[in-house]
């Protein structure tokens, strides 16, 4: 791998691989729902949504077209702490990616007119979001938690501000933050690393250093009780979330909380195994399955940790089994969680987590798009050589320390408890 | 054997019990291995009073197997590496192996056991039983998931397996006893009539002796072939379900249509991207979203399996907006099979597809999947080499002739769900 800065302040990471028939082009901003506030939550999202809608070179619909039409596909997506776009093309085509990058990184036109046009489109992608519980109990969840930082709310934005927010708070925003010194570009595939290099220099150097800070500068104050909120709504199934707050991935503390949430969940998300990204439906072996899906209390339950660059929170999500209340369902989180504060984890599953870590990252770089991505992921929450440093730190953790880090964890005076309760719906046609 | 090394030349060889071996070869510097058991266990072949038990039985096979408990089974899948996952559709179901190329005849030997030796242990199949409940419960509940089932079951008749999605209802499903499953399993996870793709660096000669060795067990007797109840002869009803309380309405527009082997399935794949299929520039995503600003998804989609199909052109809107974007649906359904697609328009959908193959030698689970469709619908060994003259060499004039059959609007119906109040 080979990185280098520009001197508008542009990272760019080059991973070639030998052989590939593609060639994976990312843009990640360090922009995203944390960089917003109460008025214009959503524009983070909102603005990935626009980067596909015209630039100087690049018209409504021209970058797809100018992808698709060489058989490449294209995407993007937004998270709190940042925003991705992403290009896979056959390796000869290498220069529309990086065209459409430069050309849209400080220049996209936001016009009035495809503001506008997109509010509906934004709006109706929430709704379908709404149409699902999960969705409506992680919302709640965080906006309990949080008071303060803009962890706050969702990354699609609350329904109120997708109404209001003007085309020019939009164009301000993007104008503010989107630039070379907030973003990092990642190739990855079959190219020659030297001339690629300075396609990018030809490409990239030209724009101005531009993004302003952003870093979040509200940090949220201290847990001082429990917090509590039943919601109800359409469905057949009774769901309950526990969280607490966790650590920032790059807190001490992060390698012993990712092990517990292995043991409690299965797998930790930053070194998950599988043919795909993301986490696999069950575990048969984590504790929360065991304790209850097994049991016969929940049909679902699985925990959660995910890395933020501000201390975030640490989940577990269930769905009760019918019949089950979520009363029984909630003792039975607290046994758990409990019983790993108590004893920690047992030596052989610390041995599962070991084996479940080394395998997601031996597995993880499997083509071009996947090492981009995960090149990337890693080098915008933290560095290129953040992986392996984790993965270091990880295998090392021992039992006691997972044991001591539960226990400061899953505190009563920092636990947020959402539950959510339906009201049927369907069932009975 | 020529071009052994080339992921896009499958090679078939003979299994034990007749059953049949598809080999492929991985892409060029990938680290994994895939193996994938197909089997004629889908619902289609659920008995009357035991609907669900396709579904059930496969679910399982990943549950314990052999000499390992489901515990050990997950164990030794973390040891090696691998994942272990089960599906079931209406036709087949398969179970499918993945993981480092260096545990490959080990988790070769997983997929054996799995398909093989499952255990069915009563707890096991009372959690899964459970599990399902919720799923049942679910699919009328969900307005995406309801709108689906609807489509169904108003465009194909009774007793046909693509009226379901082959969970049973609570009844047939709470009456499933472990000795059903083991019996349903015994019929339907066969040699005969099954098939094994592997995507793997060893060799085809290596890799039959392996298979030999390791599904020495499976019976010989496949199931009797499906005989499908034919579609009614009128069209079938519009249907319009208030799910109150949900945010987003769900429309989904379809029918019936042709098999994967209908000659005209190229070009009817064509008309189906050209309308709504995974492009950004297709036609129902174009009107409805980018131009139309009323719909985050708007798509279509051509499933053709062995005995039949069916098609859909489907999205998801605003309770205010869904007036207006069911006639843009319908319009460019008729449009699709009224009117000749330009050559510009085709051309370039056409090459995006094309490079849809090149992109899915990105991984071997990507790749896997291309030899799945060849084995699976008995595709020449050289299907996805020719592939690109066979797109290449459809007029305009053809695609829209397979459009008026295969995505045949006369015969569809229009299904609403979700929050519509009284309409």
């Amino acid at each position: 791998m080979e990185s280098f800065r520009l001197a508008n302040g542009l990272r760019v990471l080059l991973a070639p691989l030998e052989g590939s028939p593609t060639a994976s082009v990312w843009v990640w901003y360090q922009v995203g729902s944390k960089n917003e506030h109460p008025g214009i939550t959503g524009a983070s999202h909102w603005v990935e949504h626009m980067l596909f809608e015209g630039s100087p070179r690049y018209g409504k619909g021209a970058i797809d077209r100018a992808v698709i039409q060489v058989g490449g596909e294209l995407n993007a997506f937004t998270d709190t702490d940042f925003t991705a776009y992403f290009s896979t093309v056959p390796r000869d085509h290498l220069s529309i990616p990086l065209d459409i990058e430069s050309d849209r990184m400080t220049r996209a036109l936001l016009t009035d007119r495809e503001v506008e046009r997109e509010r509906t489109v934004i709006h109706s992608e929430r709704e379908g979001n709404e149409n699902w519980p999960e969705f409506r109990v992680e919302e709640e969840t965080y906006q309990l938690a949080f008071r303060v930082h803009p962890y706050r709310w969702d990354a699609l934005g609350r329904r109120e501000d997708i109404e209001h927010l003007t085309p020019t708070e939009l164009r301000a925003y993007y104008q503010k933050f989107y630039g070379t010194r907030n973003a990092l570009l990642v190739v990855a595939g079959g190219f020659d690393p030297r001339s690629t290099a300075a396609e990018i220099r030809r490409r990239f150097s030209k724009l101005p250093p531009s993004g302003a800070d952003v870093t979040v500068g509200h940090p949220e104050p201290p847990a001082r009780g429990e917090r509590r909120a039943e919601l109800s709504g359409p469905g057949t199934t009774p769901y309950l979330q526990m969280a607490w707050r966790s650590p920032a991935l790059h807190d001490r503390a992060t390698p012993a909380t990712m092990i517990i949430d292995t043991v409690l969940g299965g797998e930790s998300r930053m070194f998950s195994a599988g043919p795909g990204w993301g986490r696999a439906a069950e575990h048969p072996s984590a504790r929360l399955c065991r304790a209850l899906v097994d049991t016969g209390l929940a049909v679902r339950a699985t925990s959660e940790w995910r890395p933020r660059v501000y201390p975030g929170l640490f989940t577990i999500q269930t769905q009760a089994a019918r019949g089950v209340p979520l009363d029984r369902l909630e003792d039975g989180i607290e046994a758990v969680v409990d019983r790993l504060a108590e004893k920690g984890p047992t030596s052989l599953e610390m041995r599962d987590a070991r084996t479940r870590i080394r395998r997601g990252a031996a597995l993880a770089y499997e083509g071009a798009s996947r090492t981009g991505f995960r090149l990337g992921y890693f080098a915008v929450l933290g560095s290129p050589a953040y992986e392996d440093r984790l993965f270091s730190q990880l295998l090392a953790v021992r039992a006691e320390e997972v044991r001591d880090r539960a226990r400061e964890l899953f505190r009563s005076d920092s636990r947020v408890v959402v539950r959510y309760e339906p009201t049927g719906g369907g069932a009975d046609d | 054997m020529t071009n052994a090394n080339d992921p896009l030349r499958i090679e078939y060889a003979e299994g034990p019990s007749g059953l049949r071996i598809a080999r492929q070869s991985p892409p060029p510097g990938a680290v994994t291995f895939s193996a994938t058991y197909v089997g004629p266990a889908g619902w289609a072949y659920d008995a009357p009073n035991q609907e669900g038990i396709a579904r059930l039985t496969t679910h399982l096979l990943t549950s314990g197997a052999g000499a390992r408990d489901r515990i050990a089974l997950a164990r030794f899948l973390d040891r090696a590496g691998g994942t272990l996952t089960a599906q079931c559709d209406p036709e087949s179901a398969d179970v499918t192996v993945w993981g480092p190329s260096s545990s490959a005849p080990a988790l070769l030997g997983v997929l054996a056991d799995a398909v093989q030796r499952p255990r069915f242990e009563a707890s096991d199949l009372a959690r899964v039983r459970r599990q399902m409940f919720e799923r049942q419960l679910r699919e009328l509940a969900q307005p995406g998931s309801r709108a689906n089932r609807e489509l169904h079951l108003t465009i194909f008749p009774r007793h046909h397996p693509y009226r379901t999605t082959g969970m049973g209802d609570h009844r047939s499903v709470g009456r499933l006893r472990s000795t059903d499953l083991s019996r349903f399993h015994a019929r339907h996870f066969t040699g005969d009539g099954g098939l094994l793709v592997v995507t793997t660096a060893t060799s085809a000669r290596s890799l039959v002796r392996m298979v030999r060795r390791l599904f020495a067990d499976l019976p010989s007797a496949p199931p009797p072939p499906l005989t499908l109840p034919k579609a009614a002869g009128g069209p079938p009803k519009d249907v319009t379900i208030d799910l109150p309380g949900h945010r987003q309405v769900e429309v989904r527009i379809g029918g019936s249509s042709i098999a994967r082997s209908d000659p005209s399935y190229p070009a009817a794949y064509l008309a189906d991207e050209v309308l709504g299929g995974a492009t950004l520039l297709s036609r129902l995503f174009t009107r409805v979203r980018s131009k139309g600003g009323l719909a985050y998804h708007a798509s279509s989609h051509l499933e053709a399996m062995r005995y039949g199909g069916y098609w859909v052109a489907q999205a998801g809107t605003g309770t205010e907006r869904w007036r207006r974007v069911v006639p843009m649906l319908r319009q460019e359904v008729a449009r699709i099979a009224g009117e000749s697609i330009p050559s510009s328009e085709l051309d370039l959908v056409r090459e995006s597809r094309l490079g849809e193959v090149a992109l899915a030698l990105e991984s071997t689970s990507d790749a896997h999947e291309l030899a799945l469709d060849v084995a699976y619908y008995g595709l020449a060994e050289d299907h996805w080499v020719t592939w690109p003259s066979v797109l290449r060499s459809l007029s305009p004039a053809e695609v829209r002739r397979a459009a008026e059959v295969a995505l045949d609007r006369r015969r569809s119906a229009t299904v609403v769900v979700g929050p519509v109040g009284g309409a």
